[in-house]
């Protein structure tokens, strides 16, 4: 005898156990693990062994509660030092980028389909946003680490064009399904959409600072606090949504604040979290493959693929340029952060809302909207390391990697107890004395507990047990990490040649033909970044002079830079991407050409090209 | 590089114990080569040096200077006969050495020069080959095949 209930309730959970035991196979091949869920999705479901699914209502509930918990948990890990360090990238990105990128795919969509225009923006909206948890997984998950900037302008973007997009989505389906007149509604449109947005924001911040003193203040047994942050976010999005703000963009905030704010718990929170975050993650993707039925697509493949590749390759990369033309972010940034246009779980659940409308094309665009995401997840999501790497994003490892367990301890301790593994490249395992302060309370030698005194020298494999602070923590991994493996490419990151931060710039203008004006030259380096840069300094900040560029080579804990890098040929790197200049550097070309031309006019004969000269030293292609 | 370097001013085995040694040893051997006084060279070098060391990291150092003097860009290349301490960014010995001397105007091309210098000595193998090489033709073939941007 078998219940109804029990019957879904068996499929889902078996579904999921095996959807995350894919998981282990994913690994091996390094294929993003989104892609893992979503095949898995595809096999059970339709085309696959069979299970039937296409609700669409239960469909779009699961997946509003799922994306509102993600994005909570993406705010909730953000810290607001990097939304400080992005915030207007990544504004102009979640706004303007997403309605160039809604235009763009619209007006190519009514040409290539013939669809009416709204019909044609609102595919556009539905595939505009990038996907906060597919660009959180890959750059967190996936241990890279990226050039600072670049990384704090995607993570924020990534959590801030949701709601841009959810608004755009719903707008253009209301269009559509009442048939308003144009003027009436652009009015209503911008009405509403201030309603969204500022509803929204000020219900996240202030939801989100109740969310941190409930952390904070409110004694329970702890356990209770994860259940209890969770059911705060999802009452911060249904309250916001129904006083008529954007619920997507509160939960965010909220997660933001939240997060900051909150002191007691977190290690516990977090990671509690992070395996909601993961669930929903699951739930969402498996959703979509029980959803799609790619036999029955036809010629779909054809516009899908056509579409998502002119996204891939043209339309986020102009919205993405024509953004960022102020911000005067590198050409490879720039192309980098076009890249990283990941596209999951929101186009998914977008994708709903015109089939739930009942919008005739509303099958058609959900099969397309899974084409995109398919296409984006292969081609991006998994060449992401290569291509930072060309480009050159990556910042190379500080320090080596580290074997350590960090335990947050019950009760106000300030303290938190932090295991080690001694591995043998670092310098504890080569013989450096551990501090006073960091004398170990226990070792555990070979499956034997011993005390500090007992156990006499360390050992390469001894487990040891310290107490410490947490800002001490960075120190100590310095101490117990193995060395760093050097890379050439790395070696070519940082410059040729370092220097100390302490050096005057006016000296190193002299070796070098900078281009610095004289109140400048007086200073140190380390204060010209740190002037240019503020006090949030990072490894891997660069900064052009003339044609040379300086790059931040070592941080010290107090936020000093202790050493700049210096490399003479910059511009060799840049030569590989003819596009996405900023603002100043066209300018700068545009003022060279001008100057160049009136030169030529003014002495006919041409003065040999210095190009010639330089053949034979063309720039080594790194990979 | 067989613009920046001739054979003559290759040293295959170059005795020194200090940082301080080479760079007066390498400064007296250029000085013969383009005429210039070897204390104006050496002053200029060891300028450059206070500013942070010219150690590249791997044993190599590419120490260099902007002469007013000069006339064109010089490069000289040293194998030492032993590591040495060179305050290296990557607190290595250095065996390898690379100087470059340019013109006070050279400008953009010296900067070219000293960045083709440091790419040809980080390039992989390069490095190997120089210490396995005894004497200076065969040293100098090796800075210069490597340089060919079809040397696989």
């Amino acid at each position: 005898m078998l219940d109804p209930l029990t019957i879904v309730l068996l499929v889902a959970s078996g579904l999921l156990v095996l959807a995350v035991l894919t998981s282990l196979i994913a690994y091996r091949i390094g294929a993003p693990l989104l892609l893992v869920f979503l095949a898995f999705g595809l096999a059970v479901g339709e085309d696959g062994l069979g299970i039937e699914f296409d609700n669409a209502p239960v469909a779009f509930f699961i997946g509003s509660v799922a994306l509102a918990l993600i994005l909570f948990d993406s705010g909730f890990n953000t810290r607001l030092e990097t939304v400080a360090r992005a915030s207007w990238p990544a504004l102009v990105l979640a706004t303007l980028g997403v309605l160039l990128t809604t235009g763009l795919v619209g007006v190519v969509t009514h040409y290539l389909s013939g669809l009416s225009w709204p019909a044609s923006f609102l595919l556009g909206a539905i595939i505009s946003s990038t996907d906060a948890a597919a660009v959180f997984f890959l750059l967190r998950v996936g241990g890279l680490k990226l050039r600072e900037r670049v990384r704090a302008t995607l993570e924020v973007e990534s959590g801030a064009n949701d709601p841009m997009a959810v608004f755009l989505t719903i707008t253009l389906v209301e269009m559509i399904v009442s048939g308003a007149g144009r003027d009436q509604a652009f009015l209503d449109f911008a009405g509403i959409f201030f309603a969204q947005i500022g509803l929204g924001a000020v219900m996240g911040l202030l939801g989100g600072w109740l969310i941190a003193q409930a952390i904070n203040r409110v004694q329970l047994e702890p356990g209770l606090y994860p259940v209890m942050v969770i059911g705060l976010a999802l009452l911060l999005f249904a309250v916001t949504s129904q006083i008529g703000g954007s619920g997507f963009l509160a939960a965010y905030i909220g997660g933001l604040m939240s997060g900051n704010f909150g002191t007691r718990s977190m290690p516990m929170l977090r990671r509690f979290q992070d395996g909601v975050s993961w669930l929903c993650q699951i739930g969402m993707f498996l959703m979509l493959g029980l959803l799609a039925t790619p036999s029955g697509f036809g010629l779909i493949w054809v516009q899908g693929l056509f579409i998502a590749f002119f996204l891939i390759l043209i339309g986020r990369p102009i919205a993405v340029w024509l953004c960022l033309l102020p911000f005067g972010f590198k050409r490879e940034e720039t192309a980098f952060i076009s890249w990283v246009g990941l596209r999951g779980a929101v186009s998914i659940l977008l994708a709903i809302t015109p089939m739930m409308a009942g919008i005739p094309v509303g099958q058609a665009f959900f099969n397309i909207a899974f084409i995109v995401v398919l296409t984006s997840l292969v081609v991006q999501g998994w060449t992401i390391r290569p291509m930072a790497r060309w480009l050159g994003i990556l910042v190379p490892p500080e320090i080596g990697p580290v074997e350590k367990v960090e335990l947050e301890l019950p009760g106000a301790a300030r303290h938190e107890l932090v295991v080690y593994r001694i591995t043998e490249n670092s310098p504890v395992g080569t013989g450096e004395r551990i501090p006073r302060w960091a004398r170990p309370s226990l070792i555990v030698r070979a499956g034997r507990s011993l005390r500090p005194h007992e156990a006499g020298r360390l050992q390469v494999g001894d487990l040891v047990y310290i107490f410490a602070a947490p800002r001490y923590i960075r120190l100590l991994d310095r101490l117990f990490a193995g060395r760093v493996e050097i890379t050439d490419t790395d070696a070519e990151f940082f410059g040729d040649f370092a220097f100390p931060g302490t050096t005057s710039l006016g000296d190193i203008a002299r070796q070098y033909n900078l281009e610095v004006d004289d109140t400048d030259a007086e200073k140190t380096v380390a204060e010209l970044l740190i002037q240019r840069y503020g006090e949030d300094i990072h490894r891997g900040d660069r900064l052009t002079l003339g044609q040379v560029e300086l790059i931040v080579r070592d941080v010290t804990d107090d936020n000093r830079v202790a050493r700049v890098g210096v490399s003479l040929a910059p511009q060799e790197r840049a030569a590989r991407l003819p596009l996405f200049q900023n603002l100043e550097e066209i300018t700068t070309n545009l003022r060279a050409r001008l100057a160049g031309r009136r030169a030529r006019n003014g002495h006919p004969k041409k003065a040999p090209s210095p190009a010639a000269a330089d053949r034979s030293s063309q720039p080594k292609e790194a990979e | 590089m067989s613009d920046l370097i001739s054979q003559d001013a290759v040293i295959a085995s170059l005795k020194a114990n200090s940082k301080k040694q080479v760079i007066q040893e390498l400064s007296e051997r250029a000085a013969g080569l383009v005429g210039l006084p070897a204390r104006d060279i050496f002053d200029h070098l060891l300028q450059r040096e206070r500013l942070g060391s010219t150690g590249i990291g791997q044993g190599v150092a590419i120490p260099h200077a902007k002469l007013p003097t000069l006339d064109r860009l010089f490069g000289m290349f040293a194998r030492l006969d032993k590591p040495i301490d060179f305050d290296a960014i990557d607190d290595e010995q250095v065996d390898l050495v690379f100087l470059l001397l340019a013109p006070e105007a050279a400008g953009a091309d010296h900067l070219k020069a000293l960045a083709r210098i440091a790419r040809l000595m980080r390039e992989p193998g390069t490095a190997q080959k120089l210490r396995a090489s005894h004497d200076a033709a065969s040293i100098y073939a090796v800075l210069n095949r490597a340089s060919e941007p079809n040397a696989a």
